[in-house]
């Protein structure tokens, strides 16, 4: 600890006693408290109990509503879709926004307007942006399904599950760009202009200068962003599921967040609903760790 | 003993709050789910009752679908705050009877010295209502799948009207497609478990679970795996890869599909007539749904909600609870309801003045589902549907059937495993609730 005090910059303590930046903290501490700590410890001993929605009857019933989880193939089918939706969908954000921030990084005339054109879909509600892309690609109305089906592609997103896998990857990726793209900017904006100087004059071209240059720097932001992404396609992008296909057709696109609300908010079937959310934030949780113990190590935080 | 200014204080607060009691009538909350056309209609209904009457006020509050209505009273009772009157769908019956949540209905108005002639509802009515013989809750808004047609699309493939039963009406089906009178032959209702699959198991009496469907216990087990069911989901595949029949999807309306003339039929509710009414340019009418060639068929059963009353109000409010619900079971209440929204009238009084007047001359599809309903002696299959968690048994039957649709299982397959899932579903309500019914 002694040694820490020494380091330069944001690592330095700058609160010399505990008074002041608990003070500071307690706002945050108890809005956890009310919308977090207390719901989860309640979720955590629903998980163990059998009860009847109006709270009538309850029984204890230990891990069984777990057991019914493990031996239930939806559950497993649900815990499939969410890995490949939350892939897919962080891979295709991030690709995307990197393109486009390294184009408006390159453009000179009209920045500012292209920048504001690509933040736009951020300022539409989720269940909007849904229904705007489950129209788009309705096989009965959609002028995109049309087009589709012009050029002889058996597009249906109602019965065929690929299909809608991938419309709401493409929905929750379009919505989610933005996001990213604003960080990107900012951290394309923190390389330094000298190095890419020094490195045109070198000879490096654009293409060799964003992947040597550019891409290394932005490193934290992209571990950053990629964090967000498995956060936002774990727990966010619930309402475009819900507009687009509500999980379906079969289960195809029912990741786990929208299998929690079916079964406990529809379904009523509250112990199962608890369980299943109990261990949702188990996975959330291991995969944030995984990522700072692993992919934290790789990201180079100095400039 | 209270001192002299508390005691003041209370007279002063006693007497406003008898002041208010006789200048303030007595107010109830009513929770539904009626939206749209039918939602103005609640509205009007809810003014027609508080502007006859000086003690009692209802005030209706839209909360959503009928599985937010649900939960919103749920999340409401748990929190003790509770509105007096909400309205659940038939598939919750089960749900609020053994939820210890409730006060029967019939109690409710036998307490408040009302006397309503139940045996004057309509049979499959009261009958799916009932626990042990009394009513458990006020039936409200009633219907019945019914078959609506484009005449036009018919005329033009040459019939005069949708067959009477599944064979000839799928090939009128084929046929209407295939001379270009329509683009497709039927739109698949969002409900369609309930009017393709439910009902055609009543009408066509086939055994859906056991116990009489649920009726006479609760170690009740499905068993339309076994019956015609399963060729009857094997059609509607059918129909779906030759095209004739349509899927409208998320956040389009398959009545569209309908109304718009791009299909020639649609299985709907008999609620469905207002909003047909409204928006269809086409001409169209409606008959009853097909049977089997070769059965007898029986009665349909009903959809919608009933009203129940949830306990642990004043004895003043449940005394207006139990006015309002004598104004809906008058005759003249009933009608004016199934003239304003195509639901069925629940009296045998109700549907006698409609008669009276002339009305099913000028409206004949709206007497279909009463027909239906009525159809012959109910046997054990056609009584109706009491399962415990029966939203949940429903939906893991679509998702099976989902799965049919898109070819990752053979209709025998995903009948029997909607049945096995459905099963595991029944024991665990069975678990929680044994010796209660």
């Amino acid at each position: 600890m002694v040694a820490r005090t020494h380091e330069p910059g944001l690592k330095q303590a700058h609160f010399r006693t505990a008074g002041l930046p608990t003070l500071l903290l307690l706002p945050q501490l108890l809005i956890l408290l009310f919308f977090f700590f207390i719901p989860s410890v309640r979720a955590l001993m629903q998980a163990f109990l059998l009860a009847d929605p109006f709270g009538a009857t309850v029984h204890f019933v230990w891990l069984d509503n777990f057991k019914a989880l493990f031996r239930s193939e939806s559950y497993r089918n649900s815990v499939w879709v969410t890995i490949w939706f939350t892939l897919a969908q962080n891979v295709l954000t991030i690709v995307v926004a990197l393109v486009l921030a390294f184009a408006t990084d390159r453009v000179v005339r009209f920045q500012a307007a292209y920048k504001g054109i690509i933040l736009l879909p951020y300022a539409i509600a989720p269940v909007i942006a849904g229904v705007i892309w489950a129209f788009l690609f309705n096989p009965s109305v959609g002028p995109i399904a049309f087009f589709l089906k012009s050029l002889g592609v058996a597009w249906d997103p109602n019965r065929n599950g690929w299909d809608a896998m991938l419309l709401v990857v493409l929905a929750a990726s379009w919505k989610h760009i933005c996001y990213d793209y604003i960080f990107l900017v900012a951290g394309l904006l923190a390389v330094p202009k000298s190095l890419m100087e020094a490195a045109a004059v070198d000879g490096a071209g654009p293409v060799k200068r964003f992947f040597q240059i550019a891409l290394p720097l932005l490193g934290p932001t992209l571990f950053f962003l990629t964090t967000m992404n498995f956060v936002y396609g774990f727990f966010e992008t619930f309402a475009i599921i819900d507009a687009v296909t509500h999980g379906g057709p079969a289960g195809a696109t029912n990741i786990l967040v929208y299998k929690v609300y079916q079964d406990g908010f529809v379904n009523l079937d509250l112990g199962s609903s608890a369980a299943q959310s109990v261990l949702l934030m188990t996975f959330a949780l291991l995969l944030t760790l995984l990522q700072f113990k692993y992919v934290e190590r790789k990201v180079n935080y100095s400039i | 003993m209270l001192s002299l200014k508390a005691q003041a204080a209370a007279g002063v607060l006693a007497l406003c709050l008898s002041g208010a009691a006789m200048a303030e009538p007595v107010e109830v909350q009513w929770w539904h789910a009626m939206t749209g056309v039918n939602g103005e209609r609640v509205d009007e209904l809810v003014k027609k009752f508080n502007e006859s009457n000086e003690q009692y006020k209802v005030v209706a509050v839209n909360k959503g679908n009928y599985d937010e209505v649900i939960n919103s009273t749920i999340a409401a009772y748990r929190a003790k705050r509770p509105p007096h009157i909400v309205q659940i769908y038939e598939r919750g019956f089960m749900t609020m009877l053994l939820s210890d949540a409730i006060v029967p209905a019939q109690d409710l108005m036998e307490k408040a010295g009302y006397k309503i002639d139940w045996n004057d509802f309509i049979k499959p009515v009261a009958g799916f209502y009932s626990y042990k013989g009394r009513l458990a809750a006020m039936p409200f808004n009633s219907s019945s799948p019914i078959l609506f047609y484009n005449k036009d699309q018919f005329q033009k493939a040459g019939f005069d009207k949708p067959a009477q039963t599944w064979g000839e009406f799928e090939k009128q089906l084929y046929a209407i497609k295939k001379s270009g009178a329509a683009e497709c032959g039927t739109a698949l209702a969002t409900d369609y478990h309930w009017s393709l699959i439910e009902n055609y198991s009543a009408i066509n009496d086939q055994p859906y679970a056991t116990k009489a469907n649920g009726y006479n216990g609760l170690d009740t087990e499905f068993v339309y795996n076994k019956t015609l069911v399963v060729p009857q989901v094997a059609r509607l595949k059918r129909w779906l890869d030759d095209g004739v029949l349509k899927i409208a999807g998320q956040g389009f309306s398959p009545e569209q599909l309908f109304t718009s003339g791009t299909c020639a039929t649609y299985f709907a509710s008999t609620a469905a007539h207002s909003g047909i009414e409204k928006n269809a340019k086409i001409a169209w009418s409606a008959t009853f749904l097909p049977w089997e060639e070769g059965r007898e068929p029986k009665n349909s059963t009903i959809g919608g909600a009933a009203l129940w009353v949830i306990k642990g109000h004043k004895p003043e409010e449940e005394k207006a609870v139990a006015a309002f619900f004598d104004f809906l079971a008058k005759p003249e209440t009933q009608l004016w309801w199934h003239k304003a929204t195509g639901y069925v009238p629940l009296t045998n009084k109700a549907y006698e003045l409609a008669k009276s007047q002339g009305y099913y001359k000028e409206s004949p599809t709206r007497e279909i589902a009463i027909l239906q309903l009525n159809r012959g002696t109910p046997s054990e299959n056609s009584l109706g549907f009491h399962f415990g968690n029966f939203t949940q048994a429903m939906f893991a039957q679509r998702e099976e059937v989902e799965a049919l649709f898109a070819g990752k299982k053979d209709a025998q397959q995903a009948m029997d495993d909607a049945v096995k899932r459905g099963n595991e579903i029944l024991r665990q309500y069975e678990r929680l609730n044994k010796g209660k019914y």
